[in-house]
């Protein structure tokens, strides 16, 4: 399915599988993973991945279209995921299977770009406080360290 | 009509969903954002940088009318990716 909003883990072997047709040259796959920023309220553990579904359904559709209209015709994922995910969990994968690489790398690049302006997607920021550097065995017995 | 929130506008206001009353000739949209700021003053900074979808389309002109049994929608930034 070239579209799809989900809650289970989203498969680069799966994409791979879905764009691959004989004639179709160059396969580009962009994956997108949750990374363990630090933020105000501290490090990033996990984003919530929201949507409002059927208007994002409808616009990854457009995407898509966009993408056959401008690049030709080819195959393409937009697949992104939701709900909770920690750290380094795949949230989304686009992929385009061209002709030759130049429109695959082309088509990929305005996919992910697109989407994350015209989809109503949204992610939260979970995150754990920073903690006080622990004090050394040393420093707690009253002794400087080195 | 039901007005959806999402994300920041979600968190600021304290509910996914609300039921909200309008006249049956409707309310401009722009009227029900001021009420919206009005009656939860923490999402206001937040309205500033939203759009705003009626019935499953995004709002160009927020003199449109709202009216009954409508659904609208609060769309933050979108952040996917």
């Amino acid at each position: 399915m070239p579209v799809r909003l989900t809650t289970r883990r989203l498969s680069m072997a799966e994409a791979m599988r879905v764009l691959a047709r004989p004639g179709l040259g160059g396969i580009a796959l962009f994956a997108g993973c949750v990374r363990p920023d630090p933020g105000p309220g501290g490090r990033v553990v996990a984003l919530d991945y929201e949507a409002h579904g059927p208007l994002a359904v409808g616009a990854l559709r457009a995407l898509e279209r966009e993408a056959v209209r401008r690049f030709g015709p080819g195959r393409f994922v937009l697949w992104h995921r939701l709900g909770r995910l920690p750290v380094g969990e795949v949230s989304v994968i686009v992929g385009a299977a061209c002709g030759h690489r130049a429109e695959a790398f082309s088509a990929a690049r305005f996919l992910i770009e697109r989407l994350k302006v015209t989809v109503p997607i949204w992610k939260t920021e979970r995150a754990r406080p920073g903690r006080r550097p622990r004090r050394s065995r040393a420093r707690r017995a009253g002794r400087s360290a080195g | 009509m039901t007005i959806l929130l999402f994300a920041s506008a979600r968190e600021a206001v304290g509910h996914p969903r609300l039921g909200w009353a309008v006249p049956p000739d409707g309310t401009p949209a722009d009227r029900l954002v001021r009420e919206l700021a009005e009656r939860f003053p923490k999402v206001r900074p937040i309205l500033r940088r939203c759009r705003f979808v009626r019935n499953g389309t995004i709002l160009d002109d927020l003199h449109t009318p709202i009216r009954p049994g409508d659904e609208f929608a609060v769309h933050p930034p979108y952040g996917g990716g």
